[in-house]
């Protein structure tokens, strides 16, 4: 039985996996309750933990509910883990405000 | 805890029960000021750290007693002084506390006993102010206290619950130990309480400013009027202005380690999922830190921080009987005064603690409707708000009394 993750919001670049996931293994799409598409996971990731599913440019905001959650730090392919590695937040960065 | 739904009905059909037969009252303790209580507590309010042993000798004897205690109400400096002053009094008007015995142990200059006694028995209730120094040390005030407070627990018990409609609720909403089954789950349902509570004319306070940060907007747009909206980004910026002040930055505080765990990447994907508890509420006011919040039906938003203890310590102050505590992981807060009912909706902190919640909605994972998890929660808070004690409230987990401060100690 194919592993699910759960879309928030039809723009979204990430779905949020309800059962920990295994490199290789097939993530059938939730939006809305419905069943949406299948993409194959890329790599581990762990339950409740976010799965692309649009890819990102570095730059690019990373979107769920519909909105900005960060902007992602490097390319992001359908099927890879998103996590801090990956994306970043655009808020509260004492690294910026010195600029 | 609370128990699931079967999930194995037709979502739809279920849906369209979820309001049905949906209680509008509750039972509580009229005040003479029209507020009603969900609890009839003696409150032992501690005016000064130094009276803080005084308090919980005071409250460990007295069976039907609570005490509040912290570690400020001296060298202050003037805005957090007052803070202290008013979250203190504004405890003591809680309608939770049925009546008071505030004790201090020299003279707080700006936040005695009496200054705090007197703004309390404005209320109309008892309230009655014990100086440890003019009582002959501490085992005196201790005795003294005691007595008080005993005669005072001896017509509280004698006093009866009245059914009042849930228009009489103010509903605190707080989340914590967040993960990404938070926006999905545990905060969606406690949304739909939200709009139940608001829809029957009562009250809901929303706070965690720091926890506003990316969702500003969707927040804004909810606003009955646009000066809220601008209020609310204000206080966002604000709070981000205080943090970048201090030549840090707000990774590697928020999200915290284990929101992080739990999968949120970020503090605008940690909002977003927070304020899902604001459900379709309109919010018609926005109010500073542990202020009383106006008999206005609807959402009201308080500007407290990030930390729970400090931001739910707020919102008691605001005058909320109970508060929903929305968990990812599984929090063990509890304020001490306002019923803190816990919640979750993720399976893994469900199982592992159980005896820390009190209303597992992890079903809505497995297809059960929000609005029908929603329902699960609203009849808790309705049987709290009514007498039930949550599991915190049995445990005596009274942990999370903490007043938000502005500036240092001198």
């Amino acid at each position: 039985m194919a592993k699910v993750a759960m879309i928030i919001d039809r723009q979204d670049h990430v779905a949020t996996c309800i059962s920990a996931i295994k490199r290789g293994e097939t993530v059938e799409l939730m939006l809305n309750g419905r069943k949406s598409k299948k993409i194959k996971a890329t790599q581990n990731i762990p339950y409740s933990h976010k799965i692309c599913v649009k890819p990102m440019k570095k730059g690019d905001q990373c979107l769920k509910y519909g909105l900005s959650i960060g902007s992602a730090t490097k390319e992001v392919k359908v099927g890879d883990y998103i996590h801090v590695h990956n994306i970043d937040s655009n808020r509260g960065r004492g690294d910026l405000a010195s600029d | 805890m609370a128990k699931r739904a079967s999930t194995s009905r037709n979502g739809a059909s279920r849906r369209s029960k979820a309001s049905s037969g949906i209680r509008k009252t509750w039972w509580g303790f009229p005040r003479e000021n029209g507020d009603i209580g969900a609890r009839n507590y003696l409150l032992v309010l501690s005016g000064t750290l130094y009276a803080n042993p005084t308090c919980e000798r005071v409250a460990r004897t007295l069976r039907h007693s609570v005490s509040i205690t912290h570690p400020l109400g001296r060298c202050q400096i003037e805005p957090d002084l007052k803070r202290t002053f008013e979250t203190l009094v504004a405890h003591g008007q809680n309608a939770n506390a049925g009546a008071v015995v505030v004790i201090d142990h020299h003279r707080e200059e700006g936040c005695t006993a009496d200054e705090i006694a007197h703004e309390i028995a404005k209320t109309g209730k008892r309230v009655e102010a014990v100086n440890i120094r003019l009582s002959g040390g501490a085992i005196e005030a201790t005795a003294k206290a005691t007595r008080i407070g005993m005669e005072m627990i001896r017509e509280l018990t004698n006093e009866r619950r009245q059914e009042v409609p849930v228009s009489k609720l103010l509903l605190g909403l707080n989340c914590g130990t967040s993960d990404t089954t938070s926006g999905i789950s545990h905060n969606k349902a406690t949304g739909w309480v939200t709009d139940q509570v608001v829809k029957f004319g009562g009250r809901a306070l929303l706070a965690e400013t720091t926890e506003m940060m990316g969702g500003e907007d969707v927040l804004a747009a909810k606003c009955v009027r646009p000066a809220l909206g601008k209020k609310i980004w204000r206080m966002v910026e604000e709070m981000e202005e205080r943090i970048l002040a201090c030549g840090v930055d707000l990774r590697g505080s928020q999200p915290t380690g284990d929101n992080m765990e739990g999968g949120l990447s970020t503090i605008e994907e940690k909002s977003l999922g927070a304020i899902q508890k604001a459900g379709t509420a309109p919010i018609v006011d926005v109010i500073p830190y542990s202020v009383r919040a106006k008999k206005i039906p609807g959402l009201h938003v308080m500007d407290t921080p990030g930390h729970g203890g400090e931001s739910i310590t707020g919102i008691a102050g605001g005058g909320a009987q109970v508060l929903i505590f929305s968990t990812g992981g599984g929090h063990t807060i509890n304020h001490p005064l306002m019923s803190t009912l816990r919640i979750t909706g993720n399976p893994v902190s469900a199982e592992l603690q159980r005896d820390t919640l009190d209303v597992d909605v992890s079903d809505i994972f497995t297809g059960t409707p929000i609005e029908v998890a929603g329902r699960r929660v609203y009849d808790e808070v309705i049987d709290v708000a009514s007498g039930k004690m949550t599991k915190a409230e049995i445990l005596h987990e009274d942990n999370a009394f903490g007043i938000t401060r502005v500036g240092p100690s001198v």
